[in-house]
């Protein structure tokens, strides 16, 4: 078959895209991940989630946090399309932000997200030359408002022109991963088990990002009573291993 | 799932399609500066919702229960309340019993309620309603909008329980969803969007209510104090609800909003803990945002 110059550069570009969007998923990329357990380390110490009720736990916080996340992401992939002008998306992603803010009742894991959100906009860009980044970081400076994980990252997902689907399941593996590799320091969970766990979750992560594609941001369901305590509560545990 | 005795009322082989009703309910509170007391300046009634007058409480507030003619609310009823608060003044809303979400007919649009509040500069609103309890095969939509303007306060609670529990009957409902945005000087502080499917995702799931059944939601805010000044209440109140956190009966949790208020979040194995929880929290905030006693309403029937 003949080689075709076109087909192959297109080929090797989507192959670098496939490769750079596993890079910012990364459980290495030095945005502060690994310190951050998001309510899960009260959770545990106070001993109502143990290691057996794990799968259970981590099915639910995708069908909740994680398709409320990808309705974020997605949401703030596609402003990067839609803003008439650079004001117009400075004003929407700071809305965006605020907005997801609103929708993070514990102060705690609120600041979580916004730690890693605005170190992982740092970090893209130092990485690359993206001028709607830099004024999606000013615009949220100036307005002192949060920068929150999974919105950065769908702004960063669409600017280096990654797949929107794509961008929205990659966010969500990063972020169940990170969780389970929280609770490997929090509970009795060997590498073998948290790696089953991990595996077995795929089609929930699939079915988050395709419910979280569907829905509007006022549909952006989130019942997860159980965290928003553990959350609220993280505070006031004597001893931390997690920010959050 | 648990088996539930069969009310004439619930249940009926018509096909409703369209709203069974629609009524709305809207209230206008202001600030008598005369008599140094909150008065209902005006209101426009659609049964089944009813004021019948608002009660003078000790602290300057008007206290106003809020009726249902029809006992709850129905299958396919559409239902609204607007609350404007005005300058300065000071409001108490209740329920006058807990808000029956009834089992609808089969074919019977979703419930629904919205409810719009406004409070104005210097206002407060305490929106301290009983528990919302949705039947069997209830299907039930509330959405509620509140804004808040410069030094408004609000004390805002929900408290949704799983069932008729007596009857055996928890999580026994369609769905319920809450949707509720609470804005301050046009800024989003705290926003919900919960929707409950037992039947399709677990209550009882670890992500969700693990053990618990009752779940209860309470807004406390004043647009003004500072961030640190949030933060010594929401230790203040962690401190002060300690006692009443019990494993396996009741957990409460605490939380500073992005401005301008916290966030109570309590789960509970049985609703009867919840009110006094929310009454304590709401005494102890009050008193150290605005220096006077929080005044739990008195009922009428």
């Amino acid at each position: 078959m003949d080689r075709n110059p076109a087909n192959e550069a297109l080929l090797q570009a989507r192959v670098v895209a496939d490769l750079r969007l596993l890079h910012l998923a990364d459980s290495a990329l030095p945005i502060g991940a690994l310190a951050h357990s998001f309510g899960l380390e009260s959770l545990t110490s106070s001993e109502v989630l143990t290691a057996r009720d794990l799968p259970d736990f981590l099915q639910s916080y995708l069908e909740e946090a994680g398709t409320m996340e990808a309705v974020f992401c997605k949401e703030a992939f596609r402003l990067a399309g839609a803003a008439a002008s650079e004001n117009a998306f400075a004003a929407s992603w700071v809305a965006l932000n605020n907005l997801l803010s609103a929708r993070k009742p514990a102060r705690e894991s609120r600041a979580g997200s916004a730690s890693l959100g605005g170190n992982f906009l740092q970090v893209v860009l130092n990485l690359a030359d993206l001028s709607l980044a830099r004024t999606a970081v000013d615009a949220s400076k100036r307005s002192a408002s949060p920068v929150h994980h999974s919105t950065a990252f769908g702004l960063a997902g669409s600017l280096l022109g990654f797949a929107e689907d794509r961008v929205a399941l990659v966010y969500l593996h990063q972020s169940v991963a990170s969780l389970v590799s929280s609770c490997q320091r929090l509970l009795p969970l060997g590498q073998s088990e948290a790696a089953r766990i991990l595996w077995n979750l795929k089609p929930a992560i699939i079915d988050a990002a395709n419910r979280g594609a569907a829905c509007t941001l006022d549909d952006a369901y989130c019942f997860m009573p159980l965290l928003d305590w553990s959350a609220m509560e993280h505070p006031a545990l004597n001893t931390r291993l997690f920010i959050s | 799932m648990a088996s539930v005795a069969q009310n004439p009322r619930e249940i009926a082989s018509e096909v409703c399609v369209s709203p069974r009703l629609q009524a709305s309910l809207t209230l206008d509170f202001a600030r008598d500066e005369f008599a140094r007391h909150t008065v209902l300046v005006a209101s426009r009634q659609e049964p089944p919702l009813k004021v019948v007058r608002a009660f003078a409480v000790q602290d300057g507030a008007a206290l106003a229960h809020l009726h249902n003619v029809s006992g709850g609310l129905l299958g396919g009823d559409r239902l609204a309340l607007h609350v404007n608060v005005g300058a300065g003044a000071s409001v108490q809303l209740t329920t006058t019993g807990a808000t029956r979400i009834y089992r609808p007919r089969r074919e019977a649009l979703p419930t629904s309620q919205s409810n719009e509040f406004t409070v104005q500069q210097g206002a407060l609103l305490e929106y301290v309603p009983d528990a919302i309890i949705p039947f069997a095969g209830a299907r039930f939509s509330q959405a509620t909008t509140i804004h808040l303007a410069q030094d408004a306060g609000l004390f805002w609670w929900e408290i949704l329980a799983p069932g008729r529990e007596a009857r055996s009957e928890t999580f026994a409902y369609d769905w319920v969803e809450m949707k509720t945005d609470v804005i301050a000087l046009d800024q989003p502080i705290a926003s919900e969007r919960v929707r409950i499917e037992p039947r399709k995702r677990s209550a009882y799931s670890f992500g969700r209510l693990g053990p618990y059944r009752t779940w209860a939601t309470f807004c406390i805010a004043r647009v003004g104090p500072s961030a640190a000044g949030w933060l010594a209440l929401e230790h203040e109140l962690r401190e002060k609800v300690l006692p009443r956190t019990k494993h396996g009966e009741i957990l409460w949790g605490i939380s500073a909003l992005p401005a301008h208020g916290l966030m109570v979040r309590c789960v509970a194995l049985h609703g009867r803990h919840v009110l006094p929880g929310l009454q304590a929290l709401w005494q102890t905030a009050k008193r150290r945002l605005y220096g006077r006693d929080a005044v739990p309403p008195r009922k009428v029937n």
